[in-house]
């Protein structure tokens, strides 16, 4: 088990930056996940760390010990590979005994029968054993790929996208499974997801990656309540955190916000915060963006005090619940709803924002300013961190 | 439950199937006839004759043959196996590894397949009397790499490109070097292609007549110039030189039957991507 | 600290290491300096052609292009171009037709029929060349072969084969056509026997007729396999040698006096080694000019049928 550090790593394809500086400290024995877009570079960063790419730039290092020419084979890491990477021509045993049997990491047939049986039991896969890869289905292949890295005592388990091809059910309890078990074993995992509840779920840090770039690093309460820019927070939650644009106005004891609405301007006042109102006034501020979640969007069929008008664009279910969808003329407004609402697209619907869970951001740069009620997030993840 | 239709039309396909088979099977159930002829019924009887051992005894027991088919088997075994130590490596890189003018390199390599051996032969012809390499098995087996080589590395370049790079990956990070994966992991996966394609090799080689018709004569005498023979100056042997032909085709019919698990599948070409 | 190692750009620690390096120039050697030293004579070969080399001669001299000049205005020459092309496609051609239809019957008969004939057809490929043309050369015999006795049956008698101008051609085909054509069913039944089963799966809940399986779905996702067959089929075919020589030398006539051929004549029997070679190096280029062309199909064939399997 070792703390596993990237500094400054560049790695190229052709004319193509797929990392462009990435730089990442994780702990020893923690669960560190990147989360980001497709093609954002998080496999690359993990072949990096494996030694199967060789950065142009850059230093890998686990614990104190600069690995950069060390070969794949003597770096001791675990992979799980996206695709599997499963060898067709053993059997599921033997894909999990391989590396117990290579020179490097040899053990003895039966502590490696015994490794297996634990590995196959937690990965509930018992009964493939015997099979091919070419008899498994996706999910079964997937659990053979990670039984095959949990044999291993690694200095770091690398997972890409583990979980992907499971079904819902399976992928639940495997992440329960996953987090558990990382406690147990008390090893270093960096661990590749787009899932957001995923990222959220296991992760005792996330690193949020876009375009070969660390955007954010920090834990998922830091990342979902203060996102450093609106391409985080957009990010980070389903269905996606709203975002539009508004004017700022000063008023008797405080300021309004000024949107938008099918061409209606409506105003809104911005409670008071003293976090909020200084930073407004530190940058003079007279145009922003302001974020709001989803569940602090208010909806209301009759017309109703402080409420404002618009129409249903659509509602759809997302399982437990559903989201109703409203248009505003330049950008929609989502919310949560119960499922089982009798609700009519291009009705009438109206809203109202609590605007005392609003993020601003700024309105040229996208830059993350402030948020409502700022400290008390701020001491949440003080908190978590310190665990 | 088949329908009338269907059942007619199977009847058909194995109809058409029957008759090309007889096509393909008939003559050389001939000649397997004609060397149980003596020289004078070979020309005077068709199903119906007095069969003899007397051309066997004399081809195998009289005759050089023994020692034809040896150098046959020297000269075709021994350019299959070279063919196999260096195609298969060079096929590898062709597959993985991308450097400039990769393609026109495997084309290149193929193209030697399509030089006209008369191309070849002329030239070598003259230079192998120079630097000694007339008449030997070893300028028969380097010559006969334009016949295996290409062939090989083309099939078995197929295979690696099917293999996906992350299972070597896989194996890097499982602790094994580059040289135990190459032989462990990926040997096994290319082997149905390595062996069916080694094997069309052999025939190729086996049944050469143009490189060895020139670039030897007395010290190496592979068996399909040595057939040649039978047709003798004097008379034509014709029962001889079907014993001689019968009993050459065997090394590659035993070869094939062996393989005939992975003789149709290994020749895929990996031409559909799995 | 490590810093400083980033700052100068590339440092020491980010060089790819040197045998990972040349790994894939060290495993390609092998192959080409076996195959460039055997194409050592093929650089001689051009430079001969421009001499009027022969073996009878002590010595050769440098003659221009006058061995070119000469064999194109050889009315030889159009003529051998013309039986090597027509020798090379018609062969072709059937050989593809034949091997095609045989390859999917095998390939649709999973009875015990097809089982052993998978194994016995390929059979044809094992004789040599020359000794199985030598044994249809008895079949074909005009007076008392096998084939005559059939057609008598059928009425015609005497029925030439090799021995007459206008039917040498048909012979040599024919011959060609039952050796090689085990070879093509070979390729194809290899590349039936890998498609893959899924579009066939959806096609099936489609209910689409065998016919429309066929054209959209077999025959496009086998085109890979069918232009590497006619790939190494047709190349061999321009420039084939042991049939028509152990047949009839090249006559009757100048009936099979194909380039290769006409090369071998003149190289060796009449010992004009400088003369003989431009016919060869023609050869060499058609080959080369069609072999170019079909690997570019094949490789296009490859990336739509990859599409198809989606």
């Amino acid at each position: 088990m070792a703390r596993i550090q990237l500094e400054n790593v560049k790695k190229a394809f052709g004319k193509v930056q797929a990392l462009d500086g990435i730089t990442i400290d994780v702990k020893d024995k923690e669960f560190f996940v990147l989360f980001g877009p497709a093609g954002a570079g998080k496999t690359t960063i993990l072949n990096c760390i494996a030694g199967i790419a060789m950065p142009e730039e850059g230093v890998v290092k686990f614990g104190d010990e600069v690995m950069n020419l060390t070969d794949p084979a003597h770096r001791n890491v675990a992979m799980v590979f996206e695709n599997y990477a499963l060898y067709p021509q053993m059997t599921v045993y033997d894909n999990m005994a391989s590396a117990l049997r290579s020179k490097l990491y040899k053990a003895s047939e039966e502590e490696i029968a015994e490794r297996i049986q634990w590995a196959a039991k937690t990965m509930k896969m018992e009964n493939l054993l015997e099979r091919l890869p070419s008899q498994l289905s996706n999910g079964q292949k997937q659990r053979v790929a990670m039984g095959r890295a949990l044999v291993r005592t690694p200095n770091v388990f690398l997972m890409d996208e583990p979980l992907a091809h499971l079904d819902a059910k399976l992928r639940n309890s495997m992440r329960t499974e996953l987090k558990e078990m990382q406690a147990n074993l008390g090893s270093t995992c960096i661990y590749v997801t787009h899932d957001f509840m995923e990222a959220m779920a296991l992760g005792d840090r996330i690193a949020i990656i876009n375009k070969g770039k660390i955007v954010q690093i920090g834990t998922g309460d830091e990342i979902y309540y203060m996102p450093c820019n609106e391409f985080t927070a957009q990010l980070m939650g389903e269905p996606q955190i709203n975002i539009f644009e508004a004017t700022v106005a000063a008023t008797n004891d405080g300021f309004d916000a000024k949107i938008n609405v099918c061409g209606e301007e409506i105003t809104l006042a911005l409670p008071k915060d003293d976090n909020v109102y200084s930073k407004i006034k530190e940058q003079g501020m007279v145009r922003c963006d302001i974020g709001i979640r989803p569940q602090n969007v208010k909806y209301s069929f009759e017309p109703k005090e402080g409420y404002f008008k618009s129409t249903v664009y659509s509602y759809e279910s997302i399982g437990n619940k559903s989201v109703i969808v409203a248009e505003c003329g330049d950008y929609q407004l989502r919310m949560i709803a119960p499922n089982g609402l009798n609700v009519e697209i291009d009705s009438d619907v109206y809203i109202k924002l609590e605007m005392d869970h609003i993020i601003l951001f700024d309105f040229e740069s996208k830059e993350y300013i402030v948020r409502y009620d700022e400290a008390s997030f701020i001491a949440l993840a003080a908190s978590k961190e310190e665990e | 439950m088949k329908t009338g239709k269907q059942r007619a039309l199977y009847v058909l396909q194995n109809f058409l199937l029957i008759v090309y088979a007889i096509f393909a099977l008939f003559p050389l159930i001939w000649m397997v006839l004609i060397t149980f002829k003596s020289d004078t019924e070979v020309f005077t009887t068709t199903f119906l004759f007095h069969p003899t051992l007397a051309n066997y005894q004399e081809v195998l027991l009289r005759s050089n043959y023994a020692r034809y088919i040896l150098d046959s088997v020297i000269v075709s075994g021994g350019a299959v196996l070279v063919s196999v130590i260096v195609g298969v490596p060079a096929a590898y890189a062709l597959a993985r590894y991308n450097f400039p003018r990769k393609e026109e390199l495997a084309f290149q390599i193929l193209s030697y397949k399509f030089a006209p051996e008369i191309l070849v032969v002329l030239p070598l012809f003259m230079i192998y009397q120079k630097i000694g390499l007339y008449d030997s098995y070893v300028g028969l087996i380097w010559v006969y790499q334009l016949i295996s080589l290409p062939l090989l590395i083309w099939v078995v370049r197929g295979y690696f490109e099917d293999i996906s790079v992350e299972i070597e990956y896989a194996a890097q990070v499982d602790g094994y070097s580059w040289y135990q994966i190459f032989f462990k992991m990926l040997v096994p996966l290319i082997k149905p292609g390595l062996v069916s394609s080694a094997l069309l090799a052999f025939i190729f080689a086996w049944n050469s007549f143009t490189f060895p018709l020139i670039l030897s004569s007395n010290k190496v005498y592979p068996v399909t110039v040595a057939i040649m023979k039978y047709l003798g100056t004097d008379s034509a042997h014709y029962g001889q030189l079907a014993v001689a032909s019968t009993v050459s085709a065997l090394p590659a019919v035993i070869f094939a039957l062996c393989i005939q698990k992975h003789l149709v599948r290994g020749l895929s070409f990996g031409a559909v991507k799995g | 600290m490590t810093a400083k190692n980033n700052s100068n750009g590339r440092s020491e620690l980010n060089k790819v290491p040197f045998s990972t390096r040349v790994r894939p120039y060290l495993i390609v050697a092998p192959s080409l300096i076996i195959t460039i030293g055997i194409m050592v004579p093929f650089a001689m070969a051009i430079w001969y052609s421009l001499t009027n080399y022969s073996f009878k001669l002590p010595t050769h001299k440098f003659i221009g292009i006058s061995n070119w000049v000469s064999m194109l205005g050889d009315p030889a020459f159009w003529g051998a171009v013309k039986i090597s092309l027509m020798y090379g496609v018609i062969s072709t051609v059937l050989e593809m037709l034949i091997g095609l239809g045989v390859a999917i019957l095998l390939n649709n008969l999973n009875n015990g029929l097809s089982k052993v004939l998978r194994v016995l057809l390929v059979f044809p490929l094992m004789i040599a060349p020359v000794t199985a043309t030598i044994v249809w050369q008895l079949m074909l015999n005009s007076s008392v072969g096998i084939v005559e006795k059939l057609l008598n049956i059928f009425g015609v008698y005497n029925f030439p084969w090799a021995a007459a101008p206008g039917t040498a051609m048909l012979t040599v085909i024919i011959i060609d056509v039952w050796i090689n054509t085990a070879f093509i069913i070979l390729l194809v039944l290899a590349g039936l026997q890998s498609l893959p089963k899924s579009p066939f799966e959806s096609a099936l809940i489609d209910g689409g007729s065998a016919w429309f399986n066929f054209t959209n779905l077999t025959l496009p996702m086998l085109k890979p396999s069918l232009y590497i067959a006619l790939l190494f089929r047709f190349m061999a075919a321009l420039q084939e040698y042991a049939i028509i020589f152990a047949l009839t030398k090249g006559g009757p006539g100048n009936a099979l006096m194909s380039l290769s051929l006409t090369a071998y004549q003149k190289g060796f029997k009449f010992q004009k080694f400088g003369a003989a070679i431009p016919f060869i190096l023609v050869l060499w280029l058609i080959i080369n000019i069609a072999a170019k062309r079909i690997v570019n199909l094949q490789r296009t064939a490859q990336k739509q049928a990859a599409g198809l399997e989606e």
